[in-house]
């Protein structure tokens, strides 16, 4: 397709950029905070704030993208608005000093769980320092990044540090409103509703019971790392139990397996099990080229929950439904119809998301974020010990287990909303994790 | 499957990566393990998926053994010996 040349002030969103705007209203509506995750950063030594707020400052102006908001064009499509050039809006950064080590991840938590204060910030910062250490923490807007291009943002965020004398203002790449090939476009969106039937079929998802309001309860946290020979070990089992390069299967079956036994206990025994799984879809340039926005794509598992208890079993359906989603191309279709969706306006997408799934969306959401080689291995010239995820998951299902890579380590994190699981019941998930795992 | 030396199949598997992980075909080794060329799950049976429709074969349905899948080098001759 012919890329025409847009005003530079307007970038249009994609469908799933829209996608995700719906999610975000939907956290917003149950919780008060957006769809939003955190980059951690524990860096061996103490970060000097002074050199942070100008790094802050020069990254701003280089990319005012950051500063921008949603706008609807006269021809319906909706479009990220860059602010004026002599817009200037400093990204917030909040210093805390911690004398106790064990107050830092309560203090993340709720740095993770802060809105954004206006429609124009997309980005908050949280510099925690404790001892001789310090923690880098950077809250990002879903909608305006997915999780690599977060990585690849610091990374650019590190190589401005230092840099001194005037700084050049870049603009996104350009991306056209896609408003022809409908014919293509409502092809692909068939296949994604017969998809989508397939999935929900029969019974609704097995999901845990949200209380009725969330809007005062943020989201909680646990993070298990693995070390490098712990990380090694799990991989060669991934290897030997599900195949070369299917970590993604294997750690998604063990958490099905783990979230199984929270589900029964509980009673909720009806109903398979509905899982949306995350997925990069960059084509051409990798991460560099694609930092903002949401270049994702997602594919749907359903676990039958007869079957997982049997790990072989379950490991292999996962296996069969993830070949058959990229034979179909479902990702790509996803991709393509969402962009229909661009004309309802987030209060109706939002309703029509929990209709459409039955008002219940998914089990639990999982992702497994490979390694890029994007994240910054220093950050404002101190080491990156290491970098964690914390990431709010969209309401329903509000319960989500990640896996994330970096430097040869794998990190597990459970994400839930307060009221979801009792603490003995965090307990169990994450002893079950690090045992099935780890060893 | 039209027959393919072991050194045809092993481009084209080189080829069909490139093109997966937007890289040059040049840059990528026969011998170089997939994952270090920064391949995950999904591109992986993203490869498959190409290589089963090009080459007429069922490969996600095997063992996916480590030293057999893990470079271009490798799968070529596991492909050649599934002819």
């Amino acid at each position: 397709m012919v890329r025409l040349p847009y005003s530079k002030k307007k970038r249009y969103l994609t469908g799933i950029d829209w996608i995700v705007q719906g999610l975000d209203y939907l956290n917003r509506r149950a919780t008060g905070g957006g769809n939003m995750f955190q980059v951690v950063m524990e860096l061996d030594g103490v970060v000097a704030e002074d050199e942070l707020r100008e790094a802050l400052g020069r990254i701003s102006e280089k990319f005012p993208v950051v500063n921008g908001r949603v706008r609807r064009d006269y021809n319906l499509a909706p479009y990220w608005e860059m602010p004026s050039r002599t817009a200037k809006t400093a990204l917030p950064l909040i210093v805390q000093h911690l004398q106790d080590d064990q107050d830092v991840f309560p203090f993340l938590e709720r740095a993770a769980n802060m809105p954004f204060g206006n429609q124009r910030e997309h980005l908050a910062f949280h510099l925690i320092g404790s001892g001789g250490r310090s923690y880098a923490a950077v809250t990002f807007d879903h909608c305006l990044f997915d999780a690599h291009g977060a990585e690849a943002f610091l990374r650019m965020l590190e190589e401005e540090w230092g840099k001194k004398g005037p700084c050049t203002r870049e603009s996104v790449p350009s991306e056209p409103p896609h408003l022809s090939e409908w014919r293509r476009k409502f092809e692909a969106g068939r296949q994604v509703n017969r998809a989508f039937l397939r999935l929900t079929k029969g019974a609704g998802a097995r999901v845990l019971p949200l209380v009725s309001s969330t809007s005062k309860q943020g989201f909680r946290f646990r993070v298990i790392p693995f070390n490098e020979q712990q990380s090694k070990k799990i991989m060669e089992r991934a290897d030997r139990e599900a195949g070369y390069l299917m970590a993604t299967p294997y750690t998604m079956a063990v958490t099905a397996q783990i979230l199984h036994s929270i589900f029964t206990e509980r009673g909720v025994c009806s109903g398979d099990y509905i899982v949306p799984l995350t997925m990069d879809a960059r084509q051409r340039g990798g991460v560099a080229g694609d930092v903002f926005f949401n270049h994702v794509s997602f594919f749907l598992f359903r676990i039958d929950g007869r079957e997982v208890e049997d790990f072989s079993m379950l490991l292999k359906s996962i296996k069969k439904q993830m070949y058959e989603q990229v034979r179909a191309g479902l990702a790509r279709h996803m991709v393509e119809a969402s962009s229909l969706m661009r004309i309802v306006p987030l209060p109706i997408l939002s309703y029509l998301i929990r209709v459409y799934l039955k008002g219940e969306a998914a089990s639990f959401c999982f992702s497994f974020l490979g390694e890029t080689g994007q994240m910054a291995t220093s950050f404002m010239g101190k080491k990156v010990d290491r970098s964690y995820h914390m990431t709010r998951v969209p309401i329903p299902p509000g319960l989500g287990v990640f896996f994330q890579q970096s430097q040869g380590r794998l990190s597990a994190y459970l994400s839930y909303v307060e009221s979801l699981l009792t603490e003995d019941e965090v307990n169990a998930i994450v002893e079950g994790l690090r045992l099935r795992l780890g060893g | 499957m039209a027959e393919r030396s072991t050194e045809e199949i092993e481009e084209i598997l080189i080829r069909e990566v490139a093109n997966i992980l937007s890289m040059d075909p040049a840059a990528i080794s026969a011998d170089a393990p997939f994952h270090s060329l920064g391949m995950n799950s999904l591109a992986f049976v993203e490869l498959l998926v190409v290589i089963e429709e090009m080459l007429d074969l069922k490969l996600m349905e095997t063992d996916l053994r480590r030293e057999d899948f893990q470079s271009a080098q490798s799968l070529a001759l596991r492909i050649s010996t599934m002819k």
